[in-house]
């Protein structure tokens, strides 16, 4: 298959029109805390859960102004997950919040057990995932996605801003089985417009058009991409962007029909290289077969520097500048 | 004992002998927890045939989580009896191609979670226990689970949990069997003093032999008037009770196969199976005379 025009379910023009332009890109503080108010003053069958760090995930006016939706469970992940189960199995949606490294590591077998093997939704939101951690490896999740993407009927969503997040979160209470988020603390960028994306479990969303390079992206890393092109522009470098926020289940059709529309692919992602993001698309266009070169970046089988985000990212090549230059120099 | 509570008693003995006899036939098919299986009836009688409040639908209004997989032949046992599953079907058990498992999955008929992996259980039922009273439903949540389950460390978050939210609805029943899956749990891993432990991390406990069903209904009669804290039922079994001639056959016997087989010994299956046959024989005699001696 050679590389020919792309066509996605988005339109072009509103594929454009969907990220902000930088000007009308936003920071919102705790964007968290209004998340989830707001979800469970719509929702009274929703509980919030905590494992002793509500305050570091910006839980706070659920806990003060609606305690009845709100469940401490002290630094007790197994239990979270456990409790968060049994909740759902008395009526209600659970969500539980951890740090992404303990949420996959700790209590792996309750999400898989307790949730994985049931019809209730239950809902894990590992926080601060990948690099996003100031502290290292005891506090940076990086196989997270790949673990959860492993869980057969498991739903795995990794989303980049503040408009993804909370629609991904509404969604994912309508959601049977175990549904396992990544989230974003503190201040969190807006960069997809409300008003024209709507989130939909599967679905791939193009930010940027164009051919030659295809960047595809999830997560935090949909935010360095973005960075990235941002550059590229400037650069007049031509290539297109992709935001895969469901990791499981992805619409595999729109993944070929985006990989095959073009001569390369680079995936980003804020995890590891293996298993992930670019372990996905890499397995989807095997499938096919005759694929374009795929390109996979994120953390290369290593252990992450502890330090500020700015940091760790200009330790592994993540910074916009040095994204910018890898996702050129595929093609030379 | 009232010839009330006489014959409460004697339906409830005559169940645990049937549940005995489901077991072993369950067992001699494809093997199983068989030694679990029989010392268990008595407590699964009481929960089952006692304890749980019908909902009038065919199911109960109160919870049942078997948190150890490997005891779950139990909640078959009984639901053979309930006609909710038939004999024909577990005899099936282990079979390739057998919708029913040694330790089943959620969803599958009667079964609140996904059972094998020891531990998740405990914090399950103790959620739900939660979410129950969240609703003010007044269901009780009764979580089975084994002496060799508190090697688990997730059970002790589930225990810290229901004591600080005062899970007065809750009831933990711990088969201590001393039996783990390679030998005697006191062997393995101490687990003793459990009735002090349960005490320390803020349960109400009380330590019986779960084998004296008079016993039992005692501890859950207490368990509904304790306030503001769970109940920890603390049920010492033998393994293999209530069929003599298997008692002694094979010591620690985590597993018997169908050939009668565990790596410490062996047990032949008929002489056991003629043994719970009289004994239903002579617990219906009684049961009748009871009747008799009350009309």
């Amino acid at each position: 298959m050679s590389p020919g025009p792309y066509e996605h379910s988005c339109h072009r023009e509103s594929a454009r029109h969907m990220l902000l332009t930088k000007e009308e890109r936003q920071r919102v503080p705790s964007a968290f805390d209004d998340i989830s108010f707001d979800l469970c003053r719509r929702r009274d069958d929703v509980i919030m859960m905590s494992a002793d760090l509500s305050h570091y995930v910006d839980l706070f006016k659920v806990t003060k102004e609606l305690p009845d939706q709100f469940v401490e469970v002290g630094m007790a992940e197994q239990n979270l997950v456990g409790v968060a189960a049994g909740l759902a199995k008395a009526g209600f949606v659970p969500i539980t919040s951890t740090f992404g490294s303990y949420a996959s590591r700790r209590c792996f077998d309750q999400m898989v057990i307790c949730m994985g093997t049931s019809k209730n939704t239950g809902i894990c939101i590992g926080f601060t995932p990948g690099i996003s951690s100031p502290a290292p490896v005891h506090h940076q999740g990086t196989e997270d996605l790949g673990m959860l993407r492993a869980v057969p009927q498991a739903t795995v969503i990794d989303p980049m801003d503040v408009t993804d997040f909370a629609q991904a979160l509404d969604v994912a209470c309508e959601t049977p089985g175990l549904v396992y988020m990544r989230g974003h603390r503190g201040t969190t960028p807006k960069m997809l417009d409300p008003e024209t994306f709507k989130f939909e479990l599967g679905r791939t969303y193009p930010l940027r058009t164009g051919s030659g390079i295809g960047v595809i992206s999830c997560g935090h890393a949909s935010q360095w991409a973005v960075e990235a092109s941002d550059i590229l522009v400037v650069q007049g470098v031509d290539h297109s962007l992709l935001h895969v926020p469901t990791i499981k289940p992805v619409n595999e059709q729109e993944v070929i029909d985006y990989c095959f529309a073009h001569d390369q692919i680079v995936t980003i992602e804020n995890h590891q290289i293996s298993t992930g993001l670019g372990g996905l698309v890499s397995e989807i266009v095997c499938k096919v077969g005759r694929g374009p070169r795929i390109t996979r970046v994120g953390v290369p089988d290593s252990w992450a520097p502890g330090g500020s985000i700015r940091h760790i990212r200009k330790h592994f090549g993540l910074d916009g500048p040095a994204l910018a230059k890898r996702i050129e120099e595929v093609m030379q | 004992m009232t010839s009330k509570s006489a014959k409460r008693v004697k339906t409830l003995e005559l169940q645990a002998a049937k549940m005995r006899r489901n077991v072993v036939d369950i067992c001699m098919q494809r093997g199983g927890y068989a030694g679990q299986g029989v010392a268990l009836s008595d407590v699964g009688a009481c929960i089952y045939f006692d304890e749980m409040r019908p909902d009038g639908n065919g199911w109960y209004h109160d919870r049942f989580v078997n948190s150890n997989g490997h005891d779950t032949i139990i909640n078959f046992a009984a639901m053979a009896e309930l006609g909710i599953y038939t004999m024909d079907e577990l005899r099936t058990m282990g079979a390739d191609g057998s919708p029913i498992n040694q330790s089943p999955i959620e969803g599958a008929r009667g079964f609140e979670i996904t059972s094998g992996s020891l531990g998740t259980g405990v914090s399950q039922a103790a959620g739900i226990a939660f979410g129950e009273r969240k609703k003010g439903s007044d269901k009780r949540v009764i979580c089975l689970l084994s002496d060799g389950e508190l090697h688990e460390g997730s059970v002790w978050e589930a225990f810290m949990f229901a004591a600080h939210y005062k899970l007065s609805n809750f009831i933990v029943i711990i088969d201590n069997n001393d039996l783990g899956a390679t030998g005697k749990t006191s062997e393995v891993m101490a687990v003793e003093p459990i009735k002090k432990k349960m005490e320390a991390f803020g349960f109400h406990a009380r330590q019986i032999n779960g084998n004296a069903i008079p016993e039992i209904l005692d501890a859950f009669k207490e368990a509904r008037s304790v306030k503001g804290k769970p109940y920890a039922m603390i049920a010492d079994t033998r393994i293999f009770a209530g069929i003599g001639v298997y008692q002694n056959a094979i010591p620690f016997a985590h597993f018997v196969g169908a050939n009668g087989r565990w790596d410490t010994g062996h047990l032949e299956w008929e002489p056991g199976w003629r043994e719970i046959l009289s004994t239903i024989e002579r617990l219906e005699a009684e049961l009748a005379a009871l009747d008799q001696g009350q009309t």
